[in-house]
């Protein structure tokens, strides 16, 4: 039952997720920027649920995403379902307990998804590729989703321990960065 | 363990605030009337107190008497900003609605001579890589892939794919978006292409070594390219980036629509 609840949390945060993103982050901007409030998301899953939670809600998620606004199946789906595998394999190696590793991995890991979709979408519609600009925009969406970390760091990870002890995870075998 | 949440929180606060400065400063078109206006509303008590003391040392003697008929005007002037501040809520009020209307009105009669469905937005992109609009309106309403999407004031883009009850749209100034187009004085062909950090300008480019090229000019498109219908408005050339090599040289164009405030589009079905 309390895992049912969760699942079902974490359906509507992701629904809220969308919504923020979609109508207050699409003008609420640095220097017309967006966050990606969905890579954030998917790594948080995958750091405090389940090895192959994180991996199943990006796919989910990804494929959504893809659905509603993308013109091509698949490449958010295959990303975010990424940053969910890689998110558990950070967990076995470093502490969610200090705020900065996790802000580390939040930039690196909004550093690998953008570089990685916006080179897959260049080979599917080949477009002229604009490094300075591309390298603008990541650095700005890299550093906004690093703020919005630090100031959700708190809620997210209390709500992280509640899942990780529903879900069984050993704490003991984390390694400490 | 309390300091340490109080810290924490105050921490957030601050964060929090820094992000509304960054995101307010950097979306302002002048940053430095702001400063500006900052420093005015400092300076501008002192500046005003020094302009008052030096009055009343050059003789100024009325001061007390007309002290008291000020407060009341004061009042008066007060009560009747506030009613006029009412009534200009209502007046925005209704000149928005009027302005969506007089939208749809113009979008018919602007392109009767083509057979078109009306649509709106109901989705916008969520990626600062693509720009792409969902529509409300589908195969159900005889939308197909391909069909060109305008708006009141011109291009938007043309269908990309489409589902039963919705289309999604790839509007012109997506990356991988490319409009053949000419410009209106000289005729010359161009091609428009769209830019990672531009939302409302293109980059015209291939433009003739002989073409000559004028700021303010209209550029519409050319109806090559079997997907755009000839003679729509893409927008005005706002600026010429002249390079070493004339072949490679550019211009910035200035798209008709503002695609932050489109609501309303038609999809041409047929010419």
């Amino acid at each position: 039952m309390k895992k049912f609840i969760i699942n079902l949390s974490l359906i509507v945060i992701a629904i809220f997720v969308y919504i923020l993103q979609e109508n207050f982050f699409s003008w609420f901007t640095i220097s017309g920027v967006m966050p990606n409030l969905f890579i954030i998301y998917v790594l948080f899953i995958g750091l405090f649920a389940k090895k192959t939670m994180g991996t199943v809600y990006g796919i989910f998620i990804g494929l959504i995403i893809d659905l509603l606004v993308e013109t091509k199946i698949g490449v958010n789906a295959f990303l975010l379902g990424a940053v969910g595998f890689l998110a558990a394999t950070f967990d076995k190696n470093f502490s969610k307990d200090s705020r900065i590793t996790i802000m580390l991995m939040v930039l690196g890991t909004t550093i690998a998804y953008e570089t990685l979709s916006y080179f897959v979408n260049f080979a599917i519609y080949n477009f002229n590729i604009e490094i300075i600009s591309f390298m603008r925009t990541l650095a700005i969406e890299a550093i906004y989703n690093v703020i919005l970390t630090i100031i959700f760091y708190s809620a997210i990870k209390k709500l992280g321990y509640y899942i990780e002890e529903e879900y069984g995870k050993s704490k003991i075998l984390t390694k400490y960065f | 363990m309390y300091r340490d949440k109080k810290v924490g929180l105050v921490g957030i606060i601050i964060t929090i605030a820094i992000l509304i400065l960054v995101v307010i400063l950097s979306n302002r078109e002048n940053n430095i009337s702001f400063f500006e206006n900052i420093i005015n509303k400092c300076v501008m008590p002192i500046q005003n107190g020094l302009t008052y003391a030096k009055n009343k040392i050059s003789g100024n003697t009325s001061f007390f008497t007309d002290v008291n008929n000020l407060k009341s005007e004061n009042e008066k002037l007060k009560q009747k900003n506030s009613e006029l501040e009412q009534l200009l809520r209502e007046l925005e009020k209704i000149k928005t609605e009027n302005q969506t209307l007089k939208e749809y009105m113009n979008l018919t009669e602007k392109y009767g001579e083509y057979k078109t469905i009306p649509g709106y937005i109901i989705n916008k992109d969520i990626s600062n890589y693509s720009k792409t609009v969902t529509i409300n309106i589908g195969t159900k309403d005889g939308v197909q892939k391909n069909m060109t999407v305008i708006a009141d004031q011109g291009l938007v883009g043309h269908v990309v794919s489409v589902t039963e009850n919705s289309s999604k749209v790839e509007i012109i100034v997506d990356t991988a978006s490319s409009v053949s187009a000419t410009m209106s004085t000289s005729q010359d062909s161009i091609i428009c292409k769209g830019t990672l950090d531009a939302a409302s300008t293109l980059k015209a480019m291939y433009i003739p070594v002989d073409a000559k090229v004028v700021q303010g000019d209209t550029v519409e498109t050319s109806g090559i390219g079997g997907i755009y219908p000839k003679g729509i408005r893409i927008g005005t050339v706002k600026k010429v980036e002249n390079t070493k090599n004339i072949t490679d040289r550019y211009a910035i164009i200035e798209t008709a629509v503002d695609f932050n405030k489109l609501n309303s589009v038609l999809v041409i079905t047929t010419e």
